[in-house]
């Protein structure tokens, strides 16, 4: 097996390019050679990280003969939680550092996997004692997350990039290695407004989303602006905890919610509202609840992390299959978990429900399950924060994608595990509505210009 | 040397709509021996209760001070203790608690038992046996100075002084505590210096009375002996010509001294 | 005589004890039938006296359940929140009797501060939580330091009130006696202003009982509080009246206790 790739990317004077010119190979590169398979794997992930880091080889070199490379070293190090990286690609896990841990979660179905997890043995098959802890709201999550309360926790996918940059909190780097649900959220509306059609009727609506820092935040207001109406100006939105939006809804004090489920079934349930627009119909994989923790927990327990990690791959994949959906919804619904009737749960898991209007729907991914953080989704989140005026300034998309979600980690996690991965860290996504639009990650800031509506 | 020497004690009060301080008395001086029983008579407002207050250490004179054994005295302290015209007693406290804290103060090397005995004894004294751990709200106005009576002997001070201390007892009552008392002092021959308006009870029980005059800028006037032997009871004296002729003495003297001033300050 | 009063007093007790019943005999027949039957597990509106029955008997027969981090008994989150409660209390009893005892002896000090108090004290406790949260990193702590704010401003108040009103006379024997300022604050001070410092205490357990159900719903964790958010978050309203229900019978005991200390403290002069 040719270790030609698993050069020193520290050393100057080596070149990574696997393919093509021949580089002299210098004395000192062949006693560097890595000979360990653990060393190898050292190796391999310091390179992809480098590799990424700088791309072009010629640009790498350059700053490794000016900085030296065990500067060089730290200076990635404090940008990539390195040790957390290698720890995550090995095989075998090493001992762990801190078997009892908490990880907290707001009773929404969007984190069944960290929540079925407990009941349903993964966290114990990874040899960890977690206890999942119910939180309030979002903001009480931010607190529990930020003072190590709890050390891991769902979060909303925008949020592990806002703390990371110090908006809507203290700066605290955060890490996202896993998406926790794709889809499984709706545009509900108050019963009233049964025949309401399009974003042009809702002028003047009250709406509801969980937290600023929210998908269902960034989706409401693509969906209002597509339909040509501003939604800083036009509408209210404000923000409830998902868990008081129903009983909002019920006292008339709302016209709508983009909400993540149950909530919105559970609206239905109760006679209140009925389900105007699943989220999946205005962005078909749209990431909406991620696993996150603080970036120095994965740096202070590599191991652990890693088997946290692998539990929530495991358990994200076990919910992607339709076939056991079922028995989650009965896992996940008593008290000390969602709280909410079995039926209500097991008709978002399924995706066969009722939608409030008389009709009977079947949609098996209306919530679905895949842990894979694309880089692209990080950026779309960017793209938005920034035109709404969330962030101001310049931003380099790419670089904080990169540095949040750790695509190449859960690749090597699912694989490990044995699932299939993208072999890619961004793609394109494809938004529906009427005229389908595309979203290319490579060109962020003609993305945000090419809105009529937006504050940037 | 006096035993207790008020020195040329002056008293100013800060006047109220700045007309300037008002002097209550002024340049009072007279020495009290050891063992001496010597009451302060004069009308209400003369400074009498000032002046007690002063010899105490509760308030501060203008000008002068007081000496007592040799040193001046400027902060209350157990060496001269007071009985208290309203009693003074802490109503949270028993009859029994309230000697016993004055006796703790005073004694502090003792024991419990010891201080138990030795409040016990003051509580007899006073004839309060059966009453020490009623609160003095059940106590009547006699029984309640007769609870200050022992504090006050219990912890045996340099000088007692008792500050009009049978004003709130009825008339009848008080005839009779009158009498105890001068048996307790005769028994422990304190110095004793008393404020009070009721001739009667000066004569009865004081060596030497001293009279002062009206408030504003009141003045000692004189000292008098009361020349009737001891011991007296109240029964005897009424009888005794001394008395009499003391009594219109200090009957004349407070009239007689007020018209005057007031005339003073009518021309 | 006496035995003419002793049946006046009972008769107007019994008239007292039978109005008070018949009052709670109307109501619960009101409220019964104002209330919609409720259709297989889904009530319309509020849910029933016997309803609620229903559910405190489930829950009082088992009172000390675990069935996870997030779901236990209801003794259990009494418990927790009685816990906090008397953490966040008694270090602020202790504060503010000591500073009122302080403010009530220096007059000057007591103007001077009473400004501050009288802008502190109206200050909802809650409106607190997120400058506790952000500096002391820690939700538990936060809770306490709510109550901690809740009970500190009534007993405060009524301290130094207490003790700037003590008769000059107790303070004058104690100085005759030269007493310790141990013993002077012990014997005397505290004694003398001790059933305005209970009626001061009083007041704040009242508000902290209060402040401690309000704080417990925004940080979750385990306490009567959260116990009612959750439920709501259910909307399994039956289970929320029943907890505020509980609510109302623990504060009732904890003023029924400083009732009978302020008995116990009451002195006539």
């Amino acid at each position: 097996m040719s270790t030609s790739s698993l050069r020193d990317p520290f050393d100057p004077d080596v070149s990574l390019n696997h393919m093509g010119h021949a580089e002299s190979v210098s004395h000192s590169d062949a006693n560097h050679e890595p000979q360990t398979a653990e060393a190898i794997t050292d190796r391999v992930v310091e390179s992809a990280i480098v590799r990424s880091v700088f791309g072009h080889d010629l640009r790498r070199r350059e700053f490794l003969r000016l900085v030296g490379s065990s500067t060089a070293l730290a200076v990635l190090s404090s940008v990539f939680p390195l040790a957390a990286a290698k720890a995550v690609a090995q095989e075998k896990t090493g001992p762990i550092e801190k078997k009892d841990l908490k990880v907290g979660f707001i009773p929404i179905t969007c984190a069944t996997p960290i929540i079925m997890a407990e009941p349903m043995g993964f966290y114990k098959k990874h040899g960890l004692n977690v206890q999942v802890y119910k939180a309030s709201g979002w903001a009480m999550i931010r607190d529990l997350a930020i003072n190590r309360e709890t050390d891991a926790t769902h979060m909303l996918t925008p949020m592990p990039l806002a703390f990371t940059m110090g908006a809507g909190s203290q700066e605290v780097p955060f890490i996202m290695p896993a998406v926790e649900n794709i889809n499984g959220q709706a545009i509900t509306l108050h019963k009233k407004h049964k025949g309401v059609k399009s974003a042009q009727e809702m002028k003047g609506f009250k709406f509801a989303v969980p937290f600023d820092y929210s998908i269902h935040n960034f989706l409401l207001r693509y969906y209002l602006a597509e339909g040509g109406v501003d939604p800083d100006k036009e509408v209210q939105i404000r923000v409830l905890p998902p868990p008081e939006m129903v009983a909002n809804l019920k006292a008339d004090n709302l016209d709508g919610i983009l909400a993540p489920d149950p909530f919105n079934q559970r609206a239905v349930y109760e006679d209140a509202a009925f389900i105007y627009m699943l989220s999946k119909e205005i962005w078909p994989g749209h990431p909406c609840c991620a696993f996150a923790a603080r970036k120095d927990f994965s740096e202070k327990y590599p191991n652990t992390f890693k088997a946290l990690f692998k539990a929530i791959v495991e358990a994200t994949q076990y919910a992607h299959q339709a076939s056991n959906r079922k028995e989650i919804a009965k896992a996940i619904s008593p008290r000390n978990y969602l709280n909410q009737p079995v039926e209500v749960v097991e008709q978002v898991l399924t995706g066969v429900f009722p939608d409030g209007l008389g009709n009977t729907r079947n949609v098996p991914d209306r919530i679905d399950f895949d842990p894979f953080p694309w880089h692209s989704m990080a950026i779309w989140i960017l793209t938005q924060m920034k035109r709404w005026g969330y962030i101001k300034g310049d931003v380099n998309y790419q670089k904080i994608a990169e540095e949040v979600y750790l695509a190449a980690e859960c690749r090597e996690v699912m694989k490990s595990l044995g699932y299939k991965a993208p072999s890619q860290n961004s793609t394109k996504h494809n938004f529906l509505l009427g005229k389908t639009k595309v979203f290319d990650p490579a060109k962020p800031e003609d993305y945000i210009k090419s809105f009529a509506i937006r504050r940037a | 040397m006096a035993f207790l020497k008020v020195d040329f004690v002056t008293k100013y009060f800060a006047g109220s709509n700045g007309t300037g301080d008002l002097c209550v008395f002024r340049d009072v001086h007279f020495n009290i021996e050891k063992g001496e029983f010597v009451t302060m008579v004069g009308h209400s407002g003369c400074g009498k209760t000032t002046l007690l207050n002063i010899i105490a250490g509760l308030e501060t004179p203008s000008k002068g001070g007081i000496i007592l054994d040799g040193k001046e005295v400027t902060d209350p302290g157990l060496d001269r203790m007071v009985v208290f015209q309203n009693f003074s007693l802490m109503p949270w406290m028993t009859a029994y608690e309230n000697i016993g804290i004055a006796v703790r103060a005073a004694y502090p090397k003792w024991d419990r038992q010891r201080i138990d005995e030795y409040v016990q004894q003051y509580i007899d004294m006073v004839g309060l046996t059966g009453s020490e751990h009623k609160r003095p709200a059940a106590l009547s106005g006699g029984m309640r100075q007769r609870v200050g009576l022992a504090r006050a002997f219990a912890v045996q001070p340099k000088v007692l002084l008792l500050d009009e201390p049978f004003a709130q007892i009825d008339a009848l009552t008080r005839g009779v505590i009158q009498e105890e008392l001068v048996r307790m002092w005769m028994a422990t021959k304190n110095t004793v210096f008393m404020v009070t308006h009721d001739v009667d009870e000066a004569i009865l029980l004081s060596d030497k009375i001293a009279l002062m005059t009206d408030s504003p800028e009141a003045r000692l006037a004189e000292i008098i002996e009361v020349t009737v032997p001891r011991p007296r009871s109240r029964e005897t004296l009424i009888d005794h010509p001394e008395y009499t002729r003391i009594r219109k003495y200090i009957i004349h003297f407070l009239v007689e001294r007020s018209r005057k001033i007031q005339e003073q300050g009518q021309r | 005589m006496n035995g003419i009063n002793q049946v006046a007093k009972s008769k107007e007790r019994q008239k007292v004890i039978i109005s008070s019943l018949l009052f709670l005999v109307v109501f619960i027949l009101f409220w019964q039938l104002n209330t919609k039957p409720s259709v297989g597990g889904k009530t319309e509106g509020l849910p029933g006296p016997l309803a609620v029955a229903e559910r405190a008997w489930e829950m009082l027969s088992n009172p000390f359940y675990d069935g996870g981090p997030n779901d236990k008994g209801i003794g259990v989150q009494l418990l927790y929140s009685l816990g906090r409660l008397a953490v966040g209390y008694s270090a602020a009893s202790i504060v503010a009797i000591f500073l009122g005892v302080v403010l009530g002896l220096y007059p000057t000090l007591y103007r001077a501060a009473n400004t501050y108090v009288q802008i502190l004290k109206p200050i909802s406790p809650l409106a607190w939580m997120p400058l506790f949260l952000y500096t002391i990193k820690h939700s538990g702590w936060a809770a306490v330091m709510v109550i901690f704010m809740s009970s500190l401003w009534p007993t405060l108040a009524n301290t130094a009130f207490g003790v700037s009103s003590i008769r000059r006379d107790f303070l004058n024997v104690s100085s005759l006696l030269q007493l310790s300022w141990f013993r002077r604050l012990f014997k005397v001070i505290l004694p003398a202003a001790a059933p305005a410092i209970v009626a001061g205490l009083r007041i704040s357990i009242g508000s902290a009982w209060i402040a401690i159900v309000a704080a417990e719903m925004l940080i979750g964790g385990t306490g009567i509080g959260y116990f009612v958010w959750n439920e709501w978050n259910n909307l399994q309203l039956n289970s929320v009246i029943f907890a505020i229900l509980t609510i109302g019978v623990v504060g009732v005991l904890l003023d029924l206790g400083f009732v009978r200390l302020a008995k116990a403290v009451s002195y006539t002069e």
